[in-house]
């Protein structure tokens, strides 16, 4: 009986399109209730009756697939790490198939028993040594014998006997000092009486232990312990770590430590109150700093606005349009940097995060522009791309550079890292180009390479050596030279005074005075501005011999006689050859 | 079995560094002894100190030992006022109970001969018949970790040894500081330990694993000075409160709190002894300390005025409500102030309430023990003692002690860092040394420590002044 039927039986109308649809719902469950008979399950129609399925989610017994229970035994091991080896204590292990089967038959497994027994027995001969015996590590000590003891190890404040007992300490709590120290109670030995003196004013000697402080028993121990380092293995044969050990040993200052804890106890020991104290105090010493550093900062912002406008040009350069010109823009830019000062220092000295663009800057090196346009004229800091920023290279303080191992060498100081090598070439580098090219012209003549070859000590004195002596001779060639020209200057006078001499016999005429003279003027003026006293001389002493003649026969010249006139001319030449020889001198004079 | 997964076959010990012998714990304070197997949490045994005699018997029992019914009940501790054990054959006796009647009854015969394995008819298979020794001793297969006191003689130290070598047979003995153990308990190797135990209190330092003597301070402000706090405050306020411990009272109706008791009493035939009444009246009084007791957590002490707003201390907790607390007879009382005044002087001496023992001093309260202790040791230690402060013993237990305690130490030492490790846990407040115990006797690296029997057959009892520094 299907729902169709049902529908038929009551007159219900049939939805013949609604149909498959409603089958295909029903095709769905349909699978899953199995063992429902199909009239019942037909029964329900549209609705699926709501059976939820059996499964079994379970996980299925254990017991099915048990497997017999692991077996352990209580096995006996040692501990190698004990000074006594007759401690057995027993743990609890696996027992493994290995250890089990040799030593019993198969049938007697069951019993644990036994087996337990038989483990003990049987382990006696391999018994297994405890894991952690490998942890037991001591302390390595140096042992003296008396004899290093006598030779190298003794000491005024301390006796053998005590050293023994401190050696023993340090091994026993194993260089653990605040224990060492603690424990430390050391009782000098009842000194053995030599028979002669055992009377009662030998023991009436009481030696007074001492009260030894932690730094004492380290200084001593590692007195000790450096010392038979040094006598077990050489400084030279020992490795890195036992070298730096050897050298913290040898440099332990037990009065630095002495002072450092002191220092330590004091600050510790601080009452709330000093410790208030102290605090509020830093941050009075904090605040005044800061206080002092604005209020010098404000002092340079005020000495940069009382700077002059421009203090070294001159009024010159404002004549003309130009210079106004610029002044005007300096004066409006220094105004702009101005009020944005005004505005930075107005915000408390806090760095202004917030303006960006390329006109931003530091305070403080907007400051350092401002009073550099200030003297130099407008600069245009506003093109300069990317000022360094200062925040960005940090200076160091000096505990910071001595925390990063900063130091600084005076030999690299400025000019920074340079090549060794270059330092044999800087007397020739001071040379001007001409000398160099000499230099180097008399080096190849030499066959000397320029640069050496090999630039040992030696080598490098000699060719310092032979550098000077160059130097000498070209010094040398150069004094000579000059005097050379002096001496051809004091020929050419020479010759002209001659030539004069005998003009002036031959015409005899004022006209030939007068070019005379003139040419005499001439010289002496060029003379004077370079010429060697000397020749100076000798020209002022021609000079006067026709001085008080000279007016009256320049005037006649200017009336213009041509046979004076040539003449004139002619002894202009001589003048310029002359004058020009003295050129030459005066510059030489002034290299 | 090749299936079973590999973890399962061996122990972790690469990562915790345990291996398991079955040592055995035994912490013995002035009230409990503390016994239980190492690596386990909590001591599996757990007794009074106190033991009973009546005529010649002597019982260790905890129920008998309050039975009044029993004939001239005297109770006794074996214990000195100072936690170190004075009655060596008592204590021997108490110790031995506390072990072998919860931890290994019995020694165990063979499981082929005791009956237990009997399977129907098929008995012993092949039994070797090695008979085993008439006099087997209790602790034959145990090694054996007892604690002490810091200041404990080296006689009496050589006396444990003895007795756990010779009457109990331990294959391998140690001695171990219950302070150290206490830090080890906090897992801490250096620390600096408060104990406020029931007799005395105790703060030392300990560094690495080793107590530093010249730090030990010791004092009597513990558990049972609380006690006498108390009663000497029951005799001060108005009416006077006796305490009726339990067993005297046969039954009691309900009173309005401040009104007389109204309860019948119990008649013994027998003579209660006097210290059986005070052993009884403590049970009352500790029950007193639990709830009602409390220590003002600071700021400030209770007798100065608020660091903050200038009030005294002690009218800003007048404020604050109080605690009733009923006693065995039915009467009742709102404890108010005076609840904090008990244990004022644990931090204070000049307000100690007045006793009939001398009066303490300075010295002995706890802020001034921790003063001398820290100053005794050397000074680059002290900031890693002082972050590393261990609180262990029953009575820091009282509510706001630690509280007050880090006020304390902090006003001591203001520019020091101070952290306070304190149990959360009761029972590992309480059982802190025995705690540790436990942890360092199922260390596989602690095997090398022990005494073994024939390092003592070979150098004495003395060779436990030589071992177990």
């Amino acid at each position: 009986m299907t729902s169709h039927d049902v529908r038929d039986m009551l007159d219900l109308p049939q939805e013949g399109a609604a149909r498959p649809i409603k089958k295909q719902k029903v095709a769905a469950p349909r699978p899953v209730l199995k063992g429902l008979a199909r009239e019942v399950q037909n029964l329900s129609g549209d609705n699926p009756i709501a059976i939820v399925p059996e499964g079994s989610i379970f996980k299925k017994r254990r017991f099915a697939s048990r497997k017999p229970a692991a077996k352990w035994e209580l096995r006996p091991f040692r501990n190698s790490a004990r000074s006594d080896d007759s401690l057995i204590l027993r743990h609890w292990r696996r027992l493994d198939e290995k250890r089990k089967l040799p030593p019993q038959p198969a049938g007697e497994n069951r019993d644990s028993a036994t087996q337990t027994m038989e483990g003990v027995v049987g382990g006696e001969e391999q018994m297994e040594d405890s894991g952690f015996a490998k942890f037991n590590v001591q302390v390595e000590l140096f042992d003296y014998s008396p004899e290093e003891y006598e030779s190298r190890l003794r000491s005024e404040d301390w006796t053998k006997d005590e050293t023994d007992y401190l050696m023993k300490m340090v091994s026993q709590f194993d260089l653990r000092w605040p224990i060492i120290w603690d424990r430390y109670e050391y009782e000098p030995p009842i000194p053995e009486q030599a028979p002669s003196e055992a009377d009662g004013n030998a023991r009436a000697i009481i030696v007074a232990p001492k009260t030894r402080s932690m730094e004492d028993l380290k200084a001593r121990y590692y007195a000790v312990t450096a010392t038979m380092m040094v006598i077990r293995k050489p400084p030279i044969k020992m490795n890195s770590a036992e070298f730096s050990l050897h050298e913290v040993m040898l440099n332990f200052n037990p009065e630095q430590e002495k002072a450092r804890k002191i220092f330590a106890e004091n600050s510790f020991l601080r009452t709330k109150e000093e410790a208030r104290e102290e605090e509020s105090l830093l941050l009075e010493l904090k605040r005044i700093n800061a206080r002092s550093e604005r209020f010098s900062d404000e002092r340079r912002e005020l000495y940069a606005r009382l700077d002059a406008p421009s203090s070294s040009s001159h009024t010159n350069n404002f004549t003309s349009s130009v210079g106004l010109g610029q002044l005007l823009q300096q004066l409006m830019s220094m105004d702009k940097s101005k009020k944005q000062r005004k505005s930075i220092m107005g915000g408390e000295g806090i760095s202004p995060a917030g303006p960006s663009g390329p006109t931003q800057q530091n305070p403080d090196h907007r400051r350092e522009s401002s009073a550099r346009e200030s003297i130099s004229g407008p600069s245009a800091p506003n093109n300069k791309k990317g000022p360094p920023n200062p925040a960005e290279r940090r200076q160091l303080s000096k505990e910071e550079e001595e925390m990063y191992g900063v130091s600084r060498h005076e030999r690299i100081g400025t000019s920074g890292p340079a090549f060794r090598q270059e330092k044999i070439f800087k007397p020739l580098l001071a040379k001007s180009m001409n000398q160099q090219k000499i230099i180097n012209n008399v080096l190849t003549e030499l066959e000397i390479p320029p640069r050496l070859i090999m630039p040992t000590a030696d080598v490098g004195e000699s060719y310092d050596g032979l550098l000077t002596s160059i130097n000498n001779l070209l010094d040398c060639r150069k004094v000579a030279d000059k005097l050379t020209a002096e001496i051809n200057i004091a020929r050419a006078q020479k010759a002209e005074r001659e030539r004069l001499a005998r003009e002036s016999e031959n015409a005899g005429e004022g006209g030939d005075v007068g070019a005379g003279a003139e040419t005499v003027v001439g010289t002496g003026g060029k003379g004077n501005s370079g010429a060697p006293g000397s020749v100076n001389g000798t020209t002022t002493t021609t000079t006067t011999g026709p001085g008080p003649t000279n007016s009256e026969p320049r005037n006649e010249e200017k009336a213009g006689s041509p046979t004076a006139s040539v003449k004139g001319v002619a002894h202009k030449r001589s003048a310029s050859v002359m004058s020009a020889v003295s050129d030459k001198s005066a510059k030489r004079q002034k290299k | 079995m090749a299936s079973q997964p590999m973890n399962s076959s061996m122990p972790p010990n690469d990562t915790y560094g345990g291996d398991e012998i079955q040592a055995i714990i035994l912490d013995a304070g002035y009230s409990s002894v503390r016994a239980g197997f190492a690596g386990e949490d909590t001591p599996k045994s757990f007794f009074s100190s106190s033991y009973g005699v009546t005529g010649n018997r002597t019982i260790f029992s905890d129920e008998d030992i309050h039975n009044p019914l029993l004939p001239e009940l005297e109770i006794r501790n074996p214990m000195s006022k100072e936690g170190i054990v004075e009655d060596w054959d008592a204590a021997t006796q108490l110790w031995e109970h506390a072990i072998t009647s919860r931890l290994i009854r019995t020694k165990q015969g063979d499981p082929r001969k005791n009956g237990l394995n009997d399977v129907g008819g098929k008995d012993g298979v092949d039994v070797d018949m090695d008979a085993p020794d008439e006099e087997e001793k209790p602790l034959e297969e145990h090694p054996l970790l007892i604690t002490e006191t810091a200041w404990n003689t080296s006689k009496n130290r050589e006396k444990a040894i003895e007795i756990a070598m010779e009457n109990w047979g331990v294959p391998a003995f140690w001695l171990a500081r219950n302070s150290v153990m206490a830090s080890f308990a906090a897992g801490k190797a250096t620390a600096l330990v408060i104990d406020l135990g029931a007799s005395t209190a105790s703060v030392i330092c300990i560094h690495d694993g080793l107590i530093l003597k010249k730090s030990v301070q010791k004092s009597p402000l513990a558990g049972n000075w609380v006690s006498s706090q108390i009663r000497s405050l029951f005799g001060s306020v108005d009416p006077k409160v006796e305490v009726t411990p339990h067993f005297m009272i046969s039954s009691k109706t309900p009173v309005d709190a401040g009104a007389p008791a109204q309860a019948t009493y119990q008649k013994f035939e027998n003579k209660i002894t006097d210290s059986f009444r005070a052993s009884e009246e403590e049970r009352v009084l500790t029950e007193f300390k639990e709830s009602v007791v409390q220590v003002y957590p600071g700021p400030g002490r209770l007798h100065y005025p608020h660091p903050v707003n200038g009030i005294l201390n002690l009218e800003n907790v007048k404020m604050s409500p109080g605690r009733v607390f009923e006693f065995p007879d039915g009467s009742n009382q709102m404890w108010g102030v005076d609840r904090m005044r008990i244990v004022e002087g644990l931090f204070d001496e000049k307000y100690a309430l007045p006793t009939s023992e001398p009066p303490i001093t300075k010295a002995q309260t706890i802020p001034e023990m921790v003063r001398a202790s820290v100053s005794a040791v050397d000074v680059d230690l002290r900031p890693a003692l002082l972050a590393n402060i261990v609180v262990t013993g029953g009575t820091t237990l009282l509510q706001g002690f630690t509280d007050r305690l880090n006020w304390e130490i902090s006003s001591l030492f203001p520019s020091a860092r101070i952290k306070i490790t304190a149990a959360g846990l009761t029972s590992e407040r309480r059982f802190g040394s025995w705690v540790g115990g436990s942890i360092l006797g199922s260390l596989g690296t602690f095997h090398q420590m022990w005494i073994s029997r024939k390092e003592y057959e070979e150098f004495g009892a003395s060779v436990v002044e030589k071992r177990c520094k």
